[in-house]
């Protein structure tokens, strides 16, 4: 590149941007990189607080946090307690919910090795490559996020040499990278959902954003961080063909006197290929801004 | 570390393979270091940018593709949109609006189509912006297309 031989006269404090060497980026007064630089401060603080995925905790936990605080939502805590036996909470980055989804399904593989379930959502993971591909995505921009994805879902997966435990599910959980790239592999298949039905979700999405479906599927799914809403559960609940049930923890009372937890079951509509009545074995507990899993009882 | 590696080899790849596909853009690897790029862009037609070769430098961090790549203009531009002196660019996709389904070559792209749509209502250069605020467009496009003859064409003889 050329550089003008005769330069305004008010550019001479530019002389060092002007003739950078090969290497000597001046990120000295990069302000954007100072911002993402505090961002990525402030998410290290956060992250010490708590971990991506938690422990198990008793649903006592959940009420000591209210303690002094909303009757409303200690008397619903206690609604709650005769149902679920246990939380577990989840970083709040953005990614919770999907941090939740990809825990919550791979321990229920762990738990009742159901291969008949592997084999179902890994067609559907084959469905939303395709997908994807026809909505002109180059392979590589979502292939490592995939084969991440599948290589967890093959692990939980008892009896092979990558077999691994529930101990090392959590870390692996708790493994930025990997959780993130799971994450991300989440956030890949909502938005090929949102954007092969987006007749469908176009009007939500209005409502919601008041942006174009496409314009929607960049700023607020793709991007890691960017909170969940009924439109990405709605999504991928259908494109994975999971049911997911969510329970509903707010300040709202009903006026019948009772108080009541609201819960609402998102089941998938295009895999109607299991008929009947589908009980969701996800669930999340959703406070505003945040989602956390719950444990339901036991029929003892 | 090695999936930032994994995958910007196969950019590279893409980007050898799709060479001269979009003539706008030569997207070049450092020989010796794979995180560091260079990008030689075309102005766009019908903007003062047009006729001009600006220079891109891409710093790529680690966490790529979860992170974005960091992206300056080397090329002197008079745009409300790029620092005057630093060269920083104001892109949302290239901070809380990125996502790992963009690419160095469309980062490029949205680049150029940023030079043609610039954002004055967000500007890094003031003096750029306010003009084209305070509906003086020819201002801003002659002060541009100064400098784009000045930093961003070959010199004369």
């Amino acid at each position: 590149m050329t550089n003008p031989e005769g330069r305004g006269r008010d550019d001479e404090a530019d002389s060092s941007a002007e003739a950078p060497a090969p290497d000597g980026f001046e990120w000295s007064n990069y302000a954007d990189e100072d911002i993402m630089h505090q961002k990525n401060e402030i998410n290290a603080v956060e992250a010490e607080k708590i971990p991506c995925v938690g422990d198990k905790e008793p649903l006592s936990a959940l009420a000591a946090e209210y303690q002094s605080g909303s009757p409303i939502l200690l008397e619903k805590i206690k609604v709650l307690d005769e149902q679920y036996a246990a939380i577990r909470r989840t970083r709040g980055d953005g990614n919770c919910f999907f941090r939740s989804f990809m825990f919550s399904y791979l321990e229920h593989i762990l738990e009742t090795q159901d291969k008949a379930e592997v084999d179902r959502m890994k067609a559907n993971v084959e469905e939303c490559r395709r997908t994807l591909q026809s909505l002109g995505y180059v392979d590589f921009t979502f292939e490592d996020f995939f084969a991440l994805f599948l290589e967890q879902l093959e692990s939980v997966l008892q009896g092979n040499e990558t077999s691994i435990s529930h101990d090392e599910l959590l870390l692996r959980s708790r493994d930025q990278s990997i959780s993130d790239y799971v994450v991300m592999f989440f956030r890949f298949v909502t938005s090929a959902e949102i954007r092969k039905r987006s007749e469908f979700f176009e009007p939500f999405i209005m409502g919601l954003a008041n942006t174009t479906v496409e314009q929607f599927c960049k700023s607020s799914v793709e991007p890691m961080g960017e909170e969940s809403d009924h439109v990405h559960i709605i999504a991928i609940s259908d494109a994975l063909g999971v049911a997911i049930r969510i329970v509903y923890l707010d300040r709202s009372s009903c006026d019948k006197g009772g108080v009541s937890v609201n819960h609402h079951d998102f089941i998938p509509t295009v895999s109607s290929s299991r008929s009947g009545a589908v009980e969701p074995f996800i669930t999340l507990l959703y406070r505003p801004g945040h989602y956390d899993m719950l444990y339901p009882k036991r029929p003892s | 570390m090695q999936t930032s590696r994994a995958r910007l080899f196969k950019e590279y790849k893409e980007v050898q393979r799709e060479k001269g596909a979009d003539p706008d853009i030569q997207l070049v690897c450092d020989d010796s270091n794979i995180f560091k790029w260079t990008a030689l862009i075309k102005g766009p037609s019908e903007t003062p940018f047009e006729g001009g070769v600006f220079q891109l430098a891409f710093a790529i961090p680690e966490q790529y593709p979860l992170q974005p790549p960091q992206v300056r203009f080397l090329t002197k531009i008079f745009h409300p949109n790029v620092h005057f002196k630093t060269g920083e660019i104001c892109l949302d996709i290239l901070k809380n609006a990125w996502s790992p389904a963009w690419t160095l070559q469309s980062v490029c792209r949205a680049i150029i189509a940023l030079m043609a749509h610039p954002e004055p209502d967000s500007p890094l250069n003031c003096d750029s912006g306010n003009l084209l605020r305070s509906g003086d467009v020819r201002g801003y496009q002659s002060m541009a297309s100064m400098y784009t003859r000045l930093a961003a064409m070959p010199k004369k003889g």
